[in-house]
């Protein structure tokens, strides 16, 4: 057997039952005595409307889960399409939303314990009444925590097995109770608003076709045995949960279950009158095993969401060790673990079933968007062997149908849930934005179209992009001549950071034609940008650094390097300046300029020559960066470097040496040549520069681009030497205030 | 004879594993050996597994990072291959067998009977269910483990 197939060990057996054997427990074994008191006779509704909107998720799921089966599933899919922000709520619902389910399963769990061994319902300790279920719910979910913990591998063989047996034992069930059934037991219907709210609670019941896909990369051919799974796992439990509820409701006497006292289940009590109690305790046993059965995968499912956020920098990537030992990723399971725990002890049973129904309702909207964008924006690469039926029908009504469900939920729990995606969204901005890279294929959709999308749609994907810790060095390319140079001073910054060279050619394109018409003819257009392209990649890898290439269609290439540098995210920008360089900049330069995005990096170019780099300071944010690029340099080509300050005629030769040599510590340039000078500026720059092979200016405090780009007077010197200039400008924004004054 | 030596199969299981059978093998290595190093990703062969495989694929990176560090420093040739088997000490052997290895050389992992009973005792497996000669290397860190784990006496 090859690798993969050895990684790829579950069957389409074994992948049904991880949905079947999560789903089952809470659905049948716990809720379906609250749910006939709540609807009466429309209880069995409830579980099969609730089956439905599942359906439609379960449709969505399939898909996107046969175009991209990585670990992570749900979360997965909805990071990837929407992008982080909507990725960090996907998946704190996700990983919340277990957690809580978890903590239900436990309490009914504890209650099948209770009433095996014929427990008290509470017994006193120091003066404290102890709920009897909750303490056996505490020590279940321990002792389920710590089996995943230390990873039994044989638990997930075991599930199998308890699956087959439960749907023997509710079939079983069923089946002797129909013989009983008669019309007349059915109790009154309390109204659809009643069955709605009741669906909003059982819905815990169907979260777990959606682990599927959170092992979705250890299917074996996940192209058949996914949908089948996800689909076939709703289909099964609706279709058992549906005839169990009628079962419960029409062979009994009505008001049977509703009259039952609270610490009995009404599933074993109904089977005590159906067969007896051996109907009855073959119903405890398996309500103990299913209970249990949906905790632990639960639990197992919850650290595969932790792995995919880690991953993706959601979350820290220090939650995916694995233990030296057990081989299992114990911290993301003890924390999992701990939140278990914390919730069986603070909230009460239908809470925590409508805290797992809710957080979960999100993720399934969200999924459905997720597929929506996925065929939308046409991704590459997207190439889903199972695609939904009716698109773009059944997602829209996926989605609608799992938010329009949150309205029926206790109002507590639906301002619990807002809360939870309020923090979601906060951790994003907070800690995971300058974390995590990948702004999802909305933004990147949105972002590559800014020409035709609505402004307030642009800029809402801008500011909430992430920008990834990571330094990353865009270089607008236009003339072929310069490329090497300018990608070379870029590949030497990306490297002493370990950084990114984003290399992008700006096509401009006439106003007559519009931007999709040159996106699908772009060899008529203009055949450099490839080659162009191409070289900066050959170029950049001989660096060793990482490199990403963009092609941008614009009607105006000069201001098309600003909003590129906001897409990609750039640090720093490295172009070039001539006058063929990026085409005219229009009237907005003003407005423009005022507010930079990133630190600019300006290279008049005569050759690409390191080998000795002048530095004249006086100072200020500007030649900050111009020390700083220096530096770079300096370390990884060996330059020397020469600081120059030129000192007024009223400060003291003693007072600038001093000024300049803590000017140089402040830079780490301590090594380099320092030298003072007095008189005119321009004069001595050009005089210290001729022994020099380039030349780093920072721009000052008025504004390089606007003299730059204005067609104004730049300075002279830029001119006057004869060895490459390197203009540099830091980022600067413009306050609120400055905006609305209109000055800068 | 040959040397049992001149090509181990070596079944590494984390950084600690490959700390203390690297200091216990490279000395004892000659100046032509090869070693092939080995990471068993262990599956649930039908369930879920306990990690995800692309998370364990991950971490043996990690350790094979260490390791070639280690061999580079030592100047001794390494290989580095991640298996997959539902049974450790099988896969281990498989390995074996496919890169024609001289013996199978590790280092016991040590810890207590509870705990060799939890995560199933590989050591036994490995040095009982054999094809070829097994290297069982000293662990310098081992009295240190018992003394730690302090349950095996």
């Amino acid at each position: 057997m090859s690798d993969e197939e050895l990684a790829k060990d579950l069957g389409p057996l074994a992948a049904l039952t991880i949905g079947v054997g999560t789903m089952i427990g809470a659905g049948i074994f716990v809720l379906p005595g609250d749910a006939i008191s709540q609807a009466g006779s429309l209880a069995g509704g409830a579980f099969v409307l609730g089956g439905v909107i599942a359906l439609f998720t379960a449709l969505s799921a399939s898909e996107l889960g046969t175009a991209m089966p990585r670990s992570g599933g749900a979360y997965f899919y909805v990071n990837r399409a929407l992008g982080p922000l909507f990725g960090s709520v996907a998946g704190w619902a996700n990983w919340l939303g277990l957690a809580f389910a978890s903590a239900f399963y436990m309490v009914g769990f504890g209650a099948y314990v209770r009433n095996i061994f014929g427990l008290a319902t509470g017994y006193a300790l120091v003066g404290l009444e102890i709920p009897t279920v909750k303490a056996m719910a505490f020590g279940g979910a321990a002792l389920f925590v710590t089996v995943n913990y230390v990873g039994a591998k044989e638990t997930g063989r075991l599930q199998n097995v308890i699956v087959v047996l439960l749907v023997v034992i509710l079939a079983v069930f069923t089946a002797l109770g129909v013989m009983r059934a008669e019309p007349a037991n059915l109790p009154e219907s309390k109204g659809f608003g009643a069955m709605l709210s009741t669906t909003g609670l059982i819905f815990v019941s169907y979260l777990g076709f959606v682990q599927i896909t959170s092992v979705a990369e250890e299917i074996k051919d996940p192209d058949k045995n996914l949908p089948r799974a996800v689909i076939g796992s709703v289909l099964i439990v609706t279709t058992v949960y549906a005839l169990v509820l009628v079962t419960m409701s029409a062979a009994v006497e009505g008001g049977f279950v509703a009259g039952l006292p609270a610490d009995e289940i009404a599933v074993v009590e109904v089977g005590r009158q159906v067969q007896g109690g051996l109907l009855a305790g073959a119903l405890l046993l398996g309500g103990l095993l299913a209970t249990a059965s949906s905790a632990n995968a639960s639990i197992l499912a919850s650290s595969r969401i932790n792995f995919a956020m880690g991953r993706d920098r959601i979350v820290t990537p220090e939650l995916n060790e694995i233990h030296g030992r057990f081989g299992t990723p114990y911290r993301a399971i003890g924390i999992t673990g701990a939140l278990i725990l914390l919730f069986i002890l603070v909230a009460p049973i239908s809470t925590l079933a409508e805290l797992g129904s809710v957080l979960h309702l999100v993720i399934y909207g969200l999924l459905n968007i997720a597929l929506i964008v996925m065929r939308e924006a046409d991704v590459d690469g997207y190439d889903p062997s199972f695609t939904v039926p009716l698109y773009p029908f059944t997602p829209i009504v996926g989605a609608l149908a799992s938010f329009a469900l949150i309205a029926y939920i206790t109002p507590l729990v639906q301002w619990l849930g807002l809360g939870f995606v309020i923090f979601a969204g906060a951790w994003y901005l907070l800690y995971a934005r300058s974390r995590t890279t990948e702004a999802g294929e909305l933004a990147d959709w949105i972002l590559s179209r800014s020409d035709e999308m609505p402004d307030s749609a642009v800029t809402a994907a801008e500011s909430v992009a992430p920008d990834g810790g990571q330094y990353r060095v865009m270089v607008p390319l236009a003339n072929p001549e310069h490329e090497t140079d300018l990608i070379t001073l870029a590949s030497a910054l990306a490297k002493q950071h370990g950084g990114t060279v984003v290399a992008t050619h700006i096509v401009t394109v006439p106003d007559q034609t519009t931007l999709s018409h040159a996106r699908d003819n772009v060899d008529e257009l203009d055949d450099g940008e490839i080659s162009i392209l191409d070289a900066a990649r050959e170029d950049a890898e001989t660096f060793g650094v990482d490199v990403e290439t963009h092609t941008i269609y614009s009607h105006r290439a000069f201001e098309e390097v600003f909003d590129a540098a906001r897409t990609y995210n750039a640090d720093v920008c490295v172009m070039g300046w001539g006058p063929h360089s990026h085409g005219r900049a229009e009237s907005r330069v003003d407005e423009l300029t005022s507010d930079l995005p990133c630190d600019f990096l300006v290279l008049k170019d005569r050759g690409f020559d390191p080998d000795h780099i002048l530095v004249p300071t006086a100072g200020g944010p500007d030649s900050e960066l111009s020390a700083e690029v220096a530096r770079d340099l300096q370390v990884e080509y060996d330059s020397e470097v020469t600081l120059l300050y030129v000192r007024d005629d009223d400060q003291s030769e003693a007072a600038a040496t001093e000024f300049l040599e803590g000017w140089a510590s402040e830079h780490d340039l301590e090594d380099a040549e320092l030298v003072v000078e007095s008189g005119d500026v321009e004069s001595a720059i050009e005089r210290r520069a001729r022994s020099a092979s380039m030349l780093v200016v920072g721009a000052t405090e008025r504004g390089l681009f606007q003299r730059l780009v204005g067609g104004s007077v730049v300075m002279d010197v830029v001119d006057d030497v004869d060895i490459s200039v390197l203009l540099a400008e830091k980022k600067r924004s413009r306050s609120l205030k400055q905006r609305l004054l209109g000055n800068d | 004879m040959r040397d049992l030596l001149a090509k181990p199969l070596v079944p590494i299981a984390n950084e600690a594993d490959a700390t203390a059978t690297l200091d216990a093998l490279l000395g004892r290595l000659d100046a032509d050996a090869t070693i092939v190093v080995c990471h068993v990703i262990e599956k649930a062969g039908g369930a879920p597994d306990k990690a995800s495989v692309e998370q364990r694929e991950a971490n043996a990176q990690d350790v094979f990072a260490l390791v070639r560090e280690r061999c580079a420093d030592a100047g001794v040739d390494v290989q580095t291959r991640i298996d997959y088997g539902t049974d450790v000490a099988d896969a281990v052997f498989a390995a074996a067998a496919d890169v024609d290895a001289t013996a199978v050389a590790f280092t016991p992992r040590g810890g207590s009977r509870w705990l060799r009973f939890l995560t199933g005792d590989t050591t036994l497996d490995l040095v009982t269910t054999n094809d070829r000669p097994v290297v069982v290397l000293p662990d310098a860190g081992d009295d240190t483990d018992d003394a730690e784990e302090g349950v095996d006496a």
